[in-house]
């Protein structure tokens, strides 16, 4: 491990999806309130309209504020924040990207330069060049999306670039067009929603026109997006397809979350936007504004699931180990090469858990998010060591363990350290379960979408001949660990596991 | 014994672009930055100050105010100067960078909660002109931001504390208290910032001069460059002792750019402020004036061309930048080159336009009445 690791008890993932978020939600309306803005500013001079020239101006101080300061400082935040979680893979985009970051930056200071102008300009400047002034604004932060659009998608399908390094291949990868036209159309949403934040605030009869005005633009957004989006998706991988239909149930869930969200801020504006803007009230808007940052968060969020197991695709994996070091490093051992071990403490239990940390901490905590005690009860040494081998067999959404036998027994005496053995259960099918959970629930669920186990027609005692000889079956299964009571116990319940099917599959995709 | 010190392998990928490139695109735009900074820090501290005599002295409340509605654009320039140098300080030297900032990771991450709050109190105090509370925390909040980046810069220089830190907190709950250099480095930045806030009220003065006003900013902005840069030498040789042994070898034996650019240095300033003394004292006020432009300008390219000499002295045993792999991406160096002598002039336009009108925007056309 080249760099040393920040541990501030959350998964550090979980750290940059918190800053992005908020950031992406202002960024957005940052993009579309430029294009917002002037547009307004022109309809009020064209149809002479003090009352609407006013709320422009008084749009621009909000526009200004958040944009400039909340939207401007958390970009870098985000910056900060990577670096701090993962710093191998910041540094590899920085070196692969940083001409392009420039060229953003370029954009950056055109449209912070045409904000404070535009802001500031509107006592001293003429009608005619203050629009100009808000056009080159709106210009430069869509352009600045362009650039920052390439490197975004880049981590999630870098394309060709896995062959060639070259920046443009990098740049202009499988994503890149529709995410593009998705965040475009995202944009459009957000400066309508926060279009109706400054509308409600103003005198009637401007407020129902400027009520109506944003309105459309969120409906029209929203309408807009909804073919772009399945594109973008059609141009996910085929893994992060594949989590999306039957291994991340989670992932449909943030993604239905977010549909319903589209479909609730559409209903409200539709409604008391466009039908009766006179109803219109703030905590109405404040629901349409919330129903926007869960649109983004659910695309960031996916997004960033559908990533996984990597930060770069088949480049860095997101515990920020390269792909082409985990050979040398299971040869050499883990713990050997690493820089930032405290070899002070070398008991297994000191060296699994910071090799815990080291490789799974970007993820997991151990009883917050993404819980680690919960997902290792009943797990003893033996059978943690063979689960560390099999990782990417999992749901396939882990980097493999990286490291030799001996970094592999010191991880697996601290895993099987976090949580007590659970009570056996008396009655032998629910004991059965409890084992299925334990030892196969990571990768199988009975009759569920994800390798589902059928034992049609098979008796116990065959089943139980099949669990002894698991590691025959199939390279990519361990043996069965556990007692011979636990075993049959298994069977039992395996026999029976269509009448138990529904909550052990629930719990089963739980990760 | 540097075996035992974990400086991170440098990024296996060739750097974008040739080092003399990226070197001085991160200086020019750290001086870039300094420049804002030093208006944002320095006159920040002056509003402050001036805000305290409001109700005895006119043009005190006047300089106060007019500080006050420039703060947050400055700051706006601040920020957006210094990502361009975060930017390029990464690819040199990101593999330290990186490192140092996760050891101080909750000061760190702490600059952006900080630098919001800090923002916000400024637009506070220019919509809220007799209320002093915003200006006072945000100077007191970007004083504590500037402690953090000097920390961060000095720790990256200083690998071999690095291991002990990480023992002490994982967190990032640790600051770079011990380097001798941290204190003078600090002070010698603040106090330069203050010179400059004062300097730029100097120079707005010597431009106005035929008003009251300007005569008085020219005086004032005259001793808050004056003692301040005075001061800065007693500071400036503090720091110098405090560097390293080996460093200050370095820079006095081994390289002879460092022990020019000491030199002048120690020249520049003392004549920029002579040319402000002979601007107020004489009647060639703006030649002088412009003359101290000059100098000063020179002493901030030489300050900030020695901070980077310092910085490769204290660096010499870890990181050689000439010997990286290089595989310029000149396609996109063009473009960006391009883009960035665009984006300069359509600002210069904009910047133009500003006041070319008399408030047309707001007011409509012909009164309906």
């Amino acid at each position: 491990m080249n760099y040393p690791l920040w541990q501030i008890g959350i998964p550090g993932g979980l750290v940059i999806a918190m800053v992005a978020i908020l950031h992406v939600f202002i960024s957005h309306f940052a993009i579309g309130g430029g294009a917002y803005l002037v547009l307004l500013e022109r309809k009020a001079n064209r149809e002479n309209d003090s009352g609407l020239l006013e709320y422009v101006k008084k749009h621009s101080v909000l526009f200004a504020l958040l944009t400039l300061v909340f939207g401007a400082v958390s970009g870098v935040g985000i910056w900060f924040t990577i670096g701090l979680v993962s710093p191998e893979a910041t540094s590899s985009l920085i070196h692969t990207f940083v001409w392009g970051w420039a060229i953003e930056w370029v954009f950056f200071f055109v449209e912070i330069a045409a904000a404070l102008i535009y802001a500031y300009g509107w006592d001293s400047m003429r009608r005619a060049a203050h629009m100009a002034v808000g056009w080159v604004y709106f210009v430069a932060a869509w352009a600045s999306l362009v650039i920052i659009n390439g490197i975004i998608t880049y981590m999630l399908t870098p394309g060709r670039w896995l062959q060639t390094h070259g920046f443009w291949d990098g740049f202009f990868n499988p994503t890149y067009w529709p995410s593009l036209v998705v965040r475009t159309g995202m944009a459009v949403v957000l400066a309508g929603m926060f279009g109706l934040v400054t509308g409600l605030r103003i005198a009637s009869p401007v407020r129902e026109k400027i009520i109506r005005y944003a309105g459309w633009w969120i409906l029209l957004g929203l309408l807009f997006l909804v073919l772009p989006v399945r594109w973008y998706y059609s141009d996910f991988p085929p893994e992060a397809k594949a989590y999306f239909t039957t291994i991340l149930p989670g992932m449909h869930h943030v993604f239905n979350l977010g549909v319903a969200a589209a479909a609730l801020s559409f209903v409200l504006t539709a409604l008391f936007a466009i039908a009766k803007p006179a109803w219109l009230r703030a905590s109405m808007v404040a629901i349409i504004l919330l129903c926007g940052l869960t649109i983004i968060g659910s695309g960031e969020y996916d997004r960033e699931v559908a990533r996984k197991p990597y930060a770069i695709t088949n480049y860095i994996y997101s515990n920020d180990l390269r792909l082409a070091e985990m050979p040398a490093l299971d040869k050499t051992g883990f713990v050997t090469t690493a820089k930032w071990v405290n070899r002070s403490d070398a008991s297994e239990y000191s060296t699994g858990q910071q090799l815990f940390r080291m490789q799974c901490g970007v993820c997991h905590s151990l009883n917050g998010y993404r819980a680690m005690a919960r997902r290792v009860v009943g797990w003893d040494k033996e059978f943690a060591k063979d689960a560390l081998l099999h990782l990417p067999k999992m749901r396939g959404t882990m980097p493999p363990f990286a490291g030799n036998e001996q970094d592999r027994t010191a991880v697996a005496t601290y895993l099987a350290s976090l949580a007590p053995a659970p009570a056996p259960s008396a009655d032998e099918a629910a004991q059965g379960r409890l084992v299925f959970e334990e030892r196969c629930a990571m990768c199988h669920t009975i009759g569920g979408m994800f390798r589902p186990l059928e034992f049609g027609g098979m008796d116990v005692d065959a089943i139980d001949g099949m669990l002894q000889q698991l590691d025959v079956l199939s390279p990519d299964m361990p043996p069965f660990h556990g007692s011979d009571a636990e075993r049959k116990a298994l069977s039992v319940f395996l026999h029976s596991g269509a009448r138990i099917d529904s909550r052990s599959s629930r719990s089963g995709q739980s990760q | 014994m540097s075996e035992m010190i974990p400086i991170p392998t440098p990024d296996p990928m060739p750097l974008p672009g040739p080092v003399w490139l990226m070197l001085t695109l991160l200086l020019v735009t750290f001086l870039l930055h300094l420049i804002a900074m030093n208006l944002t820090v320095g006159g920040a501290l002056m509003a402050a100050i001036c805000s305290l005599r409001r109700k005895t002295d006119v043009f005190a409340g006047r300089l106060a105010s007019d500080l006050t509605r420039l703060l947050p654009v400055s700051l706006a320039f601040t920020i957006t100067l210094g990502v361009a140098a975060l930017l390029f300080v990464q690819v040199l030297y990101g593999n330290l960078l990186y490192s140092s900032s996760i050891l101080i990771g909750m000061f760190w991450i702490g600059v952006i909660p900080t630098l919001i709050i800090a923002y916000y109190g400024l637009y506070y105090s220019k919509s809220h002109p007799n209320d002093t509370r915003g200006l006072w925390l945000s100077l007191v909040l970007l004083l504590a931001i500037g402690f953090i980046y000097v920390n961060n810069f000095t720790l990256m220089m200083s690998p071999q504390q690095w291991l002990e830190m990480y023992r002490h907190s994982a967190a990032g709950l640790n600051l770079n208290w011990t380097d001798p250099s941290l204190a003078p480095r600090y002070l010698h930045f603040m106090l330069g910032a203050l010179a400059i806030a004062g300097f730029i009220i100097f120079v707005a003065g010597a431009w106005n001069r035929s008003t009251e006003y300007g005569q008085w900013m020219m005086h004032k902005g005259s001793h808050w460059f004056i003692a301040p840069t005075l001061l800065n030498y007693a500071v400036g040789m503090w720091f110098l002792l405090a560097l390293p042994r080996n460093v200050l070898i370095t820079l006095f034996t081994a390289d002879r750019l460092g022990a020019i650019l000491i030199a002048l240095g120690m020249l520049f300033p003392i004549a920029a402020v002579a040319h402000v003394v002979l601007a107020i004292r004489t009647d060639k006020t703006i030649v002088h004036a412009k003359l101290a432009v000059l100098m000063t300008l020179l002493t901030m390219m030489v300050m900030v061309g020695l901070r980077q000499v310092v910085r490769a002295a204290y660096l010499d045993k870890y990181v050689q930048l000439r010997e990286l792999p290089v595989e310029s991406q000149w396609s996109v160096i063009s473009i960006f080159l391009i883009l960035f002598v665009a984006g300069l002039l359509t600002v210069y336009i904009m910047v133009k336009q500003l006041h070319r009108g008399s408030g047309e925007s707001t007011k409509l056309r012909a009164p309906s009445s």
